[in-house]
């Protein structure tokens, strides 16, 4: 557990430079594709136009014959070895259900074969090449058809490991009764409930996947890839090629964003596979097409919310059912699943009567994996709706309703230790929480009690205020781990070599800030390097919300240790104890004496003069608890009664993630989390064609927010101070996205009194809703 | 990124030139102006690439006739052009500035977006609406006819073997405005309104409305600006309008809005139009 | 066949494919900080400049280049030496991941060539085109104002 030092922070809570801040601003080649690689193929792959069907019979001669083809590969010239895709430690919760290239296809954009070849113009004329016969099946496209008795089995394969129920397209379930529910509903004065579903949607981070495999000098493969979970990649890699892990190292420069979709493993086996087939460099980069069709996508929900409570506005009962569609393949969908549950239920914890049931559903269509929020805003979608009809029916304040149950504290909540990740949990202890605080002064910015009393109406707007509740983790308790190396030049400066994958966040400023902090230096003494197997320790990688406290508390530990050592080669000098000694400020200074020695001295001396040795620390972190960040948000919507559309007008997130290492890089992943929720409110939905193909595949048909859809956003930090974080911090990047989906709809009920509960509500939908409230009001 | 089976790229110094190289391909040709549609296309036809832009089709005159533009003219000169700006009230801009964006703007033409013509799009609506009229030549002679009419017939047939000149703006007694919704900002139209009026003793001397994106391509509402002439401009009337257009006008469903959406929404856009160009043509 | 052109003020004569686009010529010439999002001018991180005006590299056809001036980032400023929309994209905390920032900043830079004092809603009708996931817009907006208020205050052109 990591020490708070009470010292005066120098660095901490600063807003310093971003440490590749200037880099990229000034556009050096730090993308994976940035490298040119002389005598590199180009690799492609050839997708199923079926959703659902077995390959008969691939024949690539006609392919191979295309001048300058150099490998084509398929399941009947690679191993078969089931693994996941998802990016998980090991063993990996989610199902072995997929493998390299499969004799069946389950989804429109699932891989057939991949061709290698000179130039991209060669590999898309292969491509096009590819005889393949494929006996069609019968496919499914909704949960419902998916469940239903006889429908066909999407994963029929015999090696399939840790699927939940094959047989009925289960690819993982959960029930988890606490207290008596049907008791606690009984006993309630008031019960509502809510249905609320989540579509297909993708992240859209700007960079596409893409990955360069070669070998290097001495014969090991090389993987350079835009992802989130390079240790991960290794080990996967490793399994499905059967190369021994030291023979393989991958690469992580900078990352076009993520947002989840790349703490999956897509392409990096089949470009290994690609240039251990062909002894040469290969580079491959998807299409925004290709990413949309074939890539991973946020996990489709409906999500049934009920809740009882007592007439003062306690909860008594929460039953919350969670349906995911997983898609084709299962990665992430338990766990997914598991987090609807573990991350929404908690936060009110007053509830003694609990039930958590759900099942992550196989289906035919594009795979769901892990995305920003990962489960908690599908389950904060429903619950949050539904405590907004509580407090109505109620006749409540939602502040106050708030108030009266969510957690604190101090608190616990049982749910904690029930479900963990894709299995059981560990109990904890809330040590920190500013919900209260955040309720109250997002209430205040948004003008909440005048607004929701006096709702305005100009023409055909109608304005309205709504308001969500949140909580993530910070990190996966009892399974992430993550190290970091912290190693002194002889100049007083520093090498932070971390695993934790910087995708844009800003981590590698944050680390190398708390490594600074310890070490009484600027950040710009700390050259941080992240991540590159060969050079870094492990890290589980950037996901749930995990680099700041997880690796941060590594790099922490690191740079305790760091200090140690140098006071120990200052006592030296100073001849006196290291007790006395103090660093700061670049230097090491006597509190008895006044007198100093400054880091590079102790540098010199330790690499040169006397009792020589590399002043140096490798320390780790395992995540003990994962202590979440809580955050309120608040919506103004203006809703055109006569065309449908919903304006944003104002949008104010008020979080608490401890102490913030650095505020406006906080705040940063707040605005960014919120749009990017604004963009699952009003607009973002992949949408299906009846074969099952992805028709809104491009930018143009895939509406993600523009700058000017963006609202007046507040995003304001409430410090807390969590015991067990580094300086105080926890987590900040996923909890933004919970929020604004509910806040938006609660806000347009507020507005003109219809509940949407269907994502995206668009114009469509607005108008269709009040049309028959009008129906209903006249009826 | 490239267009596949482009095997040469001529700068034409003039229409003729263009047009002999044209005829040279054999239909394997392509008029290349700002380009955008091209290079996003997935033809894989094309083997000769003649870009007009040196041509001396770029420009804005007045004259008698009406505003010219020629097809050359990108959206962006057209956009801050003075005379645009001053004509039938500023609905050049009113538009233009909701085409895309700037960038997309710096490039494409306004001939490339009159011969593309998609019908989501909203420069067709536009030039329906006021009447435009497109001069274009083929090897033989020039021709010219109104965008509506064109659009009516097989044009796309007619410019694998001409090119487009010039647009003539007619001048307006009145005022148009210009509306679009889309899903969001920045993006195409789920649907689009043009309305122009004239008044003269307080009265509607002409009206011309065209709706697009339905999802089908810009056309005006004959019934409608019938229905308008002669009247007084008031509340009344918009909301006769409104519940005329939900009545009669053509709609359809496509991935991006239903039918029964834009049949109620393009009644709201008519009369919220027809209000806002009365209330300026008044100014 | 062959082209002249600029490349940030630097005279190019190379070989392009007709069919070509803007952005894989660049790219070929070691313009790296032009990045890829999309191919079909919907995001906007594959901007330049043509003559100081924005275009999408993606769907300009690399001939048209032909005698006129091309300006990627890499010719705004350097590490050594940044532009101060450069500085200002990262002290007002415009990046994020970076990946959209080439494509902002030279639309920022064009913009603020023609409207040394733009309004806040000038500013975002003059980027809706360029997408970026990670921030939200709010600080890239706060930036490019940054870098204007600087301008107007002279210290740059
Ligand atoms: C991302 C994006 C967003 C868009 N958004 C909108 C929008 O919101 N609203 C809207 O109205 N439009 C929109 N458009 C359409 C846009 O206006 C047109 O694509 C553009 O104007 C085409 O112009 P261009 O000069 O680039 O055409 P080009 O690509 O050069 O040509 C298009 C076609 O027209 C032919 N052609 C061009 N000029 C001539 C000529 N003079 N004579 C004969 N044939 C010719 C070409 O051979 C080609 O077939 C959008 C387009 C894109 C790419
Ligand atoms: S890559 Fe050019 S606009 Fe997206
Ligand atoms: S900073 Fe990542 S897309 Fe803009």
């Amino acid at each position: 557990m990591a020490v708070i030092l009470k010292a005066k922070r120098e660095v901490v809570g600063q807003n310093v430079l971003k440490v590749d801040g200037l880099p990229l601003a000034t556009g050096q080649p730090k993308f994976t594709l940035d490298m040119d690689l002389p005598g590199a193929l180009v690799g492609k792959i050839l997708y199923s136009p079926y959703a659902h069907a077995e390959i008969v019979s691939i024949d690539t001669s006609e392919a191979e014959k295309v001048p300058g083809v150099a490998c084509i590969l398929h399941y009947g010239n690679v191993p078969r070895v089931p693994y996941t895709t998802a990016g998980q430690g090991w063993p990996e919760p989610s199902p072995y259900d997929t493998v390299l290239f499969d004799k069946k296809v389950r989804y429109v954009g699932d891989r057939v074969a991949a061709v290698a070849a000179e130039t991209e113009e060669a590999a898309l004329e292969a491509l096009r090449k590819i005889k393949v016969e494929y006996k069609v099946l019968p496919a499914v496209f909704t949960v419902e058809e998916a469940l239903a008795p006889g429908a066909p089995i999407i994963h029929d394969e015999e090696d399939a490991e840790g699927i939940y129920d094959a047989k009925r397209n289960i690819a993982a379930a959960v029930d988890v009764p606490i207290g008596n529910i049907e008791k606690g509903f009984a006993e309630s004065d008031v019960v509502v409930e809510a249905t609320c579903e989540l579509p297909y949607s993708q992240h859209a981070a700007m960079e596409p996947h893409c990955v360069i495999a070669y070998f290097d000098e001495d014969g090991r493969l090389v993987i350079r890839s835009s992802t989130q979970v390079p240790f991960h990649i290794r080990r996967v890699v490793s399994r499905v090629l059967g190369i021994p892990i030291h023979r393989i190292r991958v690469v992580k420069p900078r990352i076009g964003g993520g947002f989840g979709s790349k703490q999956e493993i897509i392409l990096e086996p089949v470009a290994a596979a690609l240039a251990l087939r062909t002894g040469r460099p290969v580079k491959m980069a998807l299409s925004r097409e290709e990413v949309f069709v074939s890539t991973r996508t946020i996990h489709p929900a409906k999500v049934r919310v009920k809740l009882g409570a007592k007439k003062d506005g306690t909860l008594h009962a929460i039953e919350l059912e969670a349906i995911l569609n997983t898609g084709a393949y299962g990665a992430h969908g338990g766990t997914t699943l598991y987090n609807v549950g573990s991350k929404a239920l908690p936060l009110y914890n007053k509830a003694r009567n609990l039930r958590f049931h759900g099942k992550a559903v196989y289906t035919n269509l594009p795979v769901a994996g892990a995305y920003r929020g990962y489960g908690a805003n599908q389950g904060f979608f429903g619950l949050e709706i539904a405590m907004d009809m509580l407090a109505e029916k109620l006749g409540m304040d939602p502040i106050e309703l708030r108030l009266r149950n969510h957690i604190r504290t101090g608190e616990t909540s049982p749910i904690f230790e029930k479900l963990g990740e894709g299995r059981e949990g560990k109990p904890q202890v809330i040590r920190s929480c500013a919900l209260e605080e955040c309720l109250r002064i997002g209430a205040e910015r948004i003008g909440w009690y005048e607004k929701r009393r006096n709702p305005r109406r100009k023409g055909p707007w109608a304005y309205g205020v709504g308001l969500a509740c949140a909580m993530q983790g910070s990190g996966i308790t009892g399974v992430d781990m993550a190290a970091a190396t912290l190693i002194m030049n002889e100049d007083g400066s520093f090498r932070l070599l971390v695993g934790a994958t910087d995708l844009g966040t800003g981590s590698d400023t944050v680390l190398a800030q708390i490594a600074a902090e310890v070490l009484g230096v600027p950040v710009e003494k700390i050259s941080v390097y992240s991540s590159d197997t060969d050079f870094t320790p492990f890290d589980k990688g950037a996901y749930a919300s995990s680099t700041t406290y997880v690796s941060g508390n590594a790099v922490l530990k690191a740079a305790e240790e760091v200090k140690r050592q140098i006071l120990e080669v200052a006592s030296e000098i100073l001849e006196e104890p290291a007790e006395g000694l103090i660093l700061a400020g670049g230097k090491v200074v006597s509190e008895r004496t006044g007198r100093e020695v400054s880091l590079s001295e102790v540098g010199h001396r330790a690499f040169y003069v006397a009792n020589q040795r590399q002043i140096a620390a490798t320390a780790s972190f395992a995540c003990p608890e994962s202590p979440p960040p809580f955050a309120a948000f608040f919506a103004e919507v203006a809703v055109d009664t006569e065309t449908g559309i919903v304006r944003v007008e104002k949008f104010v997130v008020v979080a608490d993630c401890g102490q913030p290492i650095h505020p406006k890089l906080a705040e940063g992943q707040l605005e960014g989390a919120v749009v990017q929720g604004i963009g699952h409110a009003l607009y973002e939905e992949m949408l299906f064609s009846e074969r099952g193909s992805t028709v809104n595949s491009t930018f143009f048909d895939y509406r993600i927010p523009t700058v000017l859809d963006v609202p007046e956003i507040e995003a304001i930090l409430v410090p807390s101070d969590e015991p067990t974080g580094p300086f105080g911090a926890k987590s900040i990047a996923e909890v933004g996205i919970d929020g604004p989906v509910p806040a938006i709809s609660n806000a347009i009920y507020h507005a003109v009194g219809v509940r949407l509960t269907r994502a995206p509500f668009t114009p469509e939908r607005i108008l269709a809703a009040l049309r028959t409230k009008d129906k209903e009001r006249k009826g | 990124m490239r267009l596949r089976g482009v095997l040469r790229f001529h700068w034409a110094r003039d229409v003729d030139e263009a047009l002999s190289l044209l005829r040279a391909y054999e239909g394997k040709g392509a008029i290349l102006a700002g380009g955008v549609d091209l290079a996003r296309s997935a033809r894989t036809d094309i083997e000769g690439l003649i870009d007009i832009t040196g041509t001396g089709l770029s420009y804005v005159r007045e004259d008698p006739k009406g505003l010219r533009i020629g097809a050359t003219t990108t959206l962006s000169e057209l956009l801050f052009h003075p005379l645009s700006r001053e004509y039938a009230g500023g609905v050049i801009a009113e538009t233009l500035r909701l085409v895309a964006y700037p960038a997309l703007r710096n490039v494409a033409t306004i001939g490339g977006a009159t011969v593309s013509a998609h019908p989501w799009a909203d420069i067709p609506t536009m030039l329906v609406a006021l009447g435009a009229e497109a001069r274009w030549r083929n090897e033989e002679k020039e021709e010219k006819a109104s965008v509506e009419e064109l659009y009516k017939t097989q044009f796309r047939g007619i410019f694998r073997e001409a090119i487009l000149l010039e647009l003539v703006l007619p001048h307006w007694d009145g005022v148009f405005v210009f509306e679009k919704i889309g899903r969001n900002a920045g993006d195409i139209a789920l649907l689009n309104v043009c309305a122009g009026l004239g008044l003269r003793e307080g009265k509607i001397a002409w009206a011309r409305v065209a709706v697009g994106a339905r999802p089908e391509r810009g056309e005006r509402l004959p019934w409608l600006e019938e229905m308008l002439l002669g009247k007084e401009p008031d509340e009344n009337l918009w909301k006769k309008a409104e519940e005329e257009v939900k009545e009669r006008i053509k709609v359809g469903s496509d991935r991006r809005a239903s039918g029964e959406w834009r049949r109620e929404v393009a009644g709201v856009l008519v009369r919220r139009t027809l209000a806002r160009a009365a209330g300026k043509a008044v100014k | 066949m062959k082209i002249y052109f600029e490349l940030n003020g630097r005279p190019q004569y190379v070989e392009v494919e007709p069919g070509e686009s803007l952005l894989s010529l660049l790219r070929r010439l070691g313009m790296k900080s032009v990045k890829e999002g999309c191919g079909t001018g919907e995001c906007g991180v594959c901007t330049v400049l043509l003559d100081g005006k924005p275009i999408r590299s993606c769907i300009t056809f690399a001939p048209k280049v032909q005698g006129k001036r091309v300006t990627t980032l890499e010719g705004l400023g350097t590490l050594e030496d940044p532009h101060p929309l450069q500085r200002a994209f990262v002290e007002a905390g415009a990046v994020q991941c970076g990946f959209c920032t080439p494509g902002m900043i030279l639309t920022a830079y064009a913009l603020l060539q023609e409207n040394p004092a733009p309004a806040p809603y000038e500013v975002r009708e003059y980027l809706v085109g360029n997408l970026c996931r990670c921030t939200g817009y709010k600080k890239i907006v706060d930036a490019v104002l940054l870098a204007a208020k600087w301008k107007r205050e002279g210290r740059w052109r």
